[in-house]
């Protein structure tokens, strides 16, 4: 018996739920010459993870390339840009305007965004908890104070057609810190501009807050689907209560899953001028097919082939 | 004679250094007093910077004028003038949908960009929403476009910027369907919602009031799909009074509809439905009740209003607990205008607004209330803006003279107010204490209050106290007058040792260990706290009803080794016995099922009303107590070892027992040291940072629940630091924090020293 289940979690550990794939029509990276220095990232947290597996990848093509990476959240890149302390700066959410502002004073044009992979945001609830999905309007009344999306407030498990012994608990909340633009996503589409409970606690990383919720049974929170761990389970969620759907590929790229974000690189780039090639080179290796199935194998989507074409060709 | 001298000469001998240590014992006076005062200076340096980037967060705005150009010679066609976000290219908006633009920076002079809207209709209506930039027209048979008024800079090949326009126009979509004329129409789009709200006149000369929501697929990519009409709805019969203005808010979510009474009537778009949802008069309590105008203020969510007599109050949606659904309600009140507001213009970039009347503009800010600049011209305004980055006002005069002022108010958002006093947020239900510094979006209200932080503070030192002080200062008292010599030596030391331990480390083990493993058991380490003082008394009164000969066959001071096994044996007891008491003591019935549940993290909300989360004080308490018990024991343990013996002995010789004279003379006589420890702790306490942020969830909640979370002045400075703007507001409060937390241990420590002194002096005798 224990066999069994022991061959079940490798199992489930080697396939994860939901999985893209890479489409072929994604060109193949191939390297050139006469690429050595230092690339420094600052940035997003979400995409630490990613920044990672493409720095070693990238370097295996180059072995002179050193690359830096810190991870801090979102809100860090913008100050890294302009201070010059990063080339590349990693943000899981679009720039804010007065970030945009603050870089436009320093340089006299606006940041280059880059599009690089697709994230979907998942809300996670502990592994032994029996709820399977939860509507975006529940979802607002139990994160936020204001109530944008129309609901009432739902303080317990009771609240969300839980019963038994989940009735009458109070539903303990999970969330990132502020710099992270996972909090300011989730803010923006979930809470639909509104508030988060002062109760949300406030963790400094993506897989802190898995962590919470795994240790916690009667815990809720919300991260990138790429931290999940076996012990939490991914909730199920939608406009409406008759469709609920998992944060898979087709449902991100359809719109009908509400938390699909892209992930972005922003970049300094002089308007009539083009970009180092350190940096040109490497985001050319994030958009190529190797790029995309670190994409994936990081637990993240990959960006279909014509966007990532397109998102290329503004680089030139 | 010479015998005199020369014995004088030897003393003197005998008491004068070399010149070489005379000048160095000169050399290291002046050093040390320098030292000294470099120690003073940079501490008074350090509060210096702090308050220097303090400061600007009091200052008001700064209004200058930058350039006067002539626009146009007639205003009496004007809509609107509007400005690119870098204040080079002003539009004028007028009647006959065209744009006339003015080169300020260049020598392109004026630019005509002639009719925006495509041919083959006839325009009968047009209006223009500054907020999110766009022209809406409406045409004699019935249909309406909309135009987005916006800029392209392009850069040449040394990077200078030029600016153009770049002006994107719809089709035109039909919002009445019968052809009727259209008189009045607003439209505004957002993600999810797109509405056209407008009069109609029929052929016989009726009114009606149409909207029409328009639809189209938004791919993740930002790409739109072709946008189709969608649901057409008729207001007409909802609204029984005569129909003053109608503002349909920028993200399509609602329309305001004013009557000429004065009554407002709110529209909901939600779930494919444009229904009446609420209706008010926002002055209504006043002899005239109209409203002069109303408008949208930045976000979606506030509404502001004139009325007759210059009152300005601004509405917000909030959750209507007893209705079940937001509603409009009152938020803010403002000083009144001299002058009847004639124009109202938002800000695009926080919750600013200009008001103008007549010769007087008004720079007002909702979040906190407040009037940031103010000024009585002498032309006559009859047209105002703010720029797209708060940094530009203009005007256009009577005489289509536009007036450009550069405008510089970095902290609109700061202020006494925001940051100690209660403040009603957009969308909140009531007036609150509210740290939330940080949104996704730009039209997110930052909310800055300091109160929530300083109870955080104050809580975690608390709690760390309560559990530190009695085990570090009882510890200390039996190590130095009880404790076996040889042991004592080696307790001080492992103590010290404690100390340094990193507060990361036990910040970690405080979340990942001892957060799920006290979760479940409370009423365990209850028990414990309850159980060991118990058990030690017992065991003290038991010893002292053994006979004499058996007492004094352990060495004194060694008591202790029989003791710690009982102490240990009562703990594990307890710890076991925790579930046996939550059966017992912690049941919560369950009103409808009458199902009895035994659990603590159920009970304590039923009996206090306050809420049970695992990352809570008392986790924290724990831990921050583990890295003040060495620091009070160290010092405490100093002092209670430096009280002269003959104090000791001479107590003891007179017949006073160990414990007597423990209490009754060592530690009065040490008391001033205690009091330096207590406060070095409570200084330790209330600067500790890191095992706050991580054995927390940084929850800025505002009470003293032990068994609920906190954020600290000093956690909140580490959480936020990483994504505050250099000089940004956020930057500039933070230092604000820290200033506070500066202030609070300076309060503690003069408190303190006051009462070190006093003691000190009480026992100078002694000593």
């Amino acid at each position: 018996m224990r066999k069994i289940n022991l061959i079940a979690i490798i199992l489930s550990l080697s396939l994860p739920v939901v999985r893209g794939t890479v489409e072929e029509k994604l060109p193949a990276y191939e390297p050139v010459s006469g690429v050595f220095g230092n690339l420094n990232s600052v940035g997003s947290d979400s995409l630490n993870i990613l920044m990672t597996l493409w720095a070693e990848s990238f370097r295996a093509f180059y072995p002179n390339v050193h690359i830096q990476i810190e991870g801090k959240g979102s809100s860090t890149a913008p100050p890294a840009l302009i201070e010059g302390t990063a080339q590349l700066g990693p943000m899981s959410r679009e720039m804010k305007s007065l970030e945009i502002d603050a870089f436009e004073y320093a340089f006299g044009y606006k940041p280059t965004q880059v599009s690089v992979s697709i994230d979907a945001l998942a809300v996670f609830a502990h592994k032994d908890n029996p709820i399977e999905g939860l509507t975006m309007q529940q979802v607002d009344s139990i994160f936020s104070n204001t109530f944008k999306a129309g609901g009432t407030p739902i303080d317990r498990w009771g609240q969300v057609n839980l019963k038994g012994r989940w009735e009458d608990r109070s539903i303990s909340l999970y969330g990132r810190n502020s710099a992270s633009g996972t909090y300011g996503f989730f803010k923006k589409v979930a809470l639909k501009k509104g508030d988060y409970r002062a109760s949300v606690k406030e963790q400094p990383g993506s897989s802190t807050v898995v962590q919470g919720v795994a240790v916690d049974l009667f815990g809720l929170g919300y991260s990138g689907i790429g931290h999940k761990t076996s012990g939490v389970k991914v909730l199920t969620l939608g406009d409406n209560r008759d469709l609920l759907v998992e944060p898979s590929l087709e449902n991100c790229l359809s719109g009908v899953y509400p938390l699909a974000r892209l992930h972005y690189i922003y970049i300094n780039k002089r308007p009539s001028e083009s970009i180092d090639t350190l940096s040109y080179e490497f985001l050319r290796f994030v958009l190529s097919r190797e790029g995309q199935e670190i994409v994936v194998e990081a637990g993240y989507f990959p960006l279909p082939a014509s966007v990532a074409a397109k998102t290329f060709a503004s680089l030139q | 004679m010479k015998n005199q001298s020369q014995s004088h000469h030897r003393t003197l001998e005998r008491f004068q250094v070399s010149r070489r240590i005379g000048w160095f014992d000169r050399f290291m006076n002046h050093f040390i007093v320098v030292g000294g005062l470099m120690v003073i200076a940079a501490v008074m340096g350090i509060f210096v910077f702090i308050f220097l980037q303090v400061a600007p967060l009091f200052h008001g705005a700064e209004v200058k004028l930058l350039s006067r150009h002539k626009l146009t010679d007639t205003v009496d066609s004007v809509v609107a003038v509007d400005l690119d976000e870098w204040g080079e290219l002003p539009v004028l908006i007028q009647k006959d949908g065209s744009l006339r633009y003015r080169d300020l920076k260049g020598d392109r002079g004026i630019i005509e960009n002639g009719q925006v809207f495509q041919a083959g209709e006839t325009l009968s209506s047009i209006h223009y929403n500054s907020l999110n930039r766009l022209l809406v027209a409406g045409s004699n048979s019935g249909r309406f476009a909309y135009a987005k008024v916006g800029y392209r800079p392009e850069y040449d090949s040394l990077s200078v910027r030029t600016v153009h326009p770049d002006v994107t126009r719809s089709d035109w979509f039909d919002l009445s369907g019968k052809g009727e004329r259209i008189l009045f129409v607003d439209y505004g789009e957002g993600d999810s919602n797109k509405l056209a709200v407008g009069i109609c006149l029929d052929s016989e000369g009726y009114r009606h009031v149409r909207a029409v929501s328009l639809e189209q697929d938004l791919s993740l990519f930002g790409e739109g799909g072709k946008i189709s009409l969608g649901a057409r709805f008729d207001l007409t019969e909802a609204i029984d009074q005569a129909i003053q203005q109608i503002d349909v808010a920028p993200d399509g979510g609602l329309v305001l509809i004013v009557a000429e009474n004065g009554e407002v009537f709110v529209f909901f778009n939600q779930g494919g439905k444009l229904e009446l949802g609420q209706r008010f008069e926002p002055f209504g309590d006043l002899p005239d009740r109209r409203v002069g105008g109303a408008d949208f203020l930045l976000g979606d969510t506030s509404a502001v209003f004139t009325g007759w007599e210059g009152e300005n109050r601004v509405y917000s949606l909030s959750l209507d607990r007893d209705k079940g659904k937001r509603l409009y309600a009152r938020t803010k009140e403002f000083e009144p205008m001299p002058e009847l507001p004639e124009g109202y213009f938002p800000g695009v970039r926080n919750n600013s607004f200009l008001l103008v009347g007549n010769h007087h503009a008004s720079l007002r800010f909702s979040t906190t209330e407040s009037i940031r600049w103010q000024r009585n011209f002498e032309f006559e305004i009859i047209r105002g803006l703010i720029g797209e980055k708060y940094d530009r006002l203009g005007f256009l005069d009577r005489t289509g003279t536009f007036h450009l002022f550069h405008l510089r108010d970095p902290h609109p958002q700061a202020g006494l107010r925001a940051f100690l006093g209660k403040v009603r947020y957009e969308g909140q239900a009531e007036p609150d204490y509210v740290w939330q510094s940080t949104g996704g979006t730009d039209d997110f209200e930052p909310k800055l209050s300091l109160v929530p932080l300083i109870i955080g503070s104050l809580k975690g030192t608390l709690y760390a106290m309560l559990f530190a002080a009695p085990i570090a200062l009882l510890g200390a008292l039996y190590t130095s007058q009880f404790l076996h010599p040889k042991w004592r030596d080696h307790v001080k030391p492992t103590m010290e040792i404690m100390a340094s331990l990193p507060s990361v480390v036990l910040g970690f083990m405080a979340a990942l260990w001892l957060a799920p493993l006290l979760d479940t058991r409370v009423p365990s380490l209850l028990l414990v706290l309850l159980g060991v003082p118990c058990a030690t008394l017992a065991c003290n009164w038991c010893w002292g009803q053994l006979p004499h000969r058996v007492r004094t066959s352990i060495p004194a001071g060694l008591e202790f080794l029989l003791l710690s096994p009982i102490i240990l044996i009562t703990c594990i007891l307890c710890w076991k016995a925790g579930p046996l008491a939550e059966e017992i003591l912690f049941v919560v019935t369950n009103p409808e099922t009458g199902e009895r549940v035994a659990d603590f993290r159920l009970w304590w909300p039923e009996f206090t009303g306050a809420t049970y989360t695992q990352r809570n004080s008392l986790v924290v308490g724990f831990m921050m107590g583990f890295a003040v018990i060495p620091v009070i024991f160290s010092i405490a343990e100093d002092s209670l070892s430096n009280v002269p013996k003959s104090l000791r002995s001479g107590s003891l010789a007179l017949g006073a027992s160990r414990w007597q004279t423990a209490v009754n003379i060592v530690l009065p006589t040490a008391s001033p040291g205690i009091i330096s420890a207590l406060l070095i702790g409570i200084s330790r306490a209330l600067g500790e940072t890191m095992i706050v942020v991580m054995a927390t969830g940084n929850t800025p909640l505002k009470d003293f629940n032990i068994f609920s979370g906190m954020r600290a002045l000093s956690a909140n400075i580490v959480v936020e630091f990483p994504q505050a703007p250099f000089q940004g507001t956020l930057y500039r409060t933070l230092f604000l924090g820290a200033l506070t937390l500066f202030i609070m241990t300076f309060i503690i420590n003069t408190m303190a020293e006051v009462l070190r002194q006093h003691l000190r002096n009480r026992y100078k005798a002694v000593r």
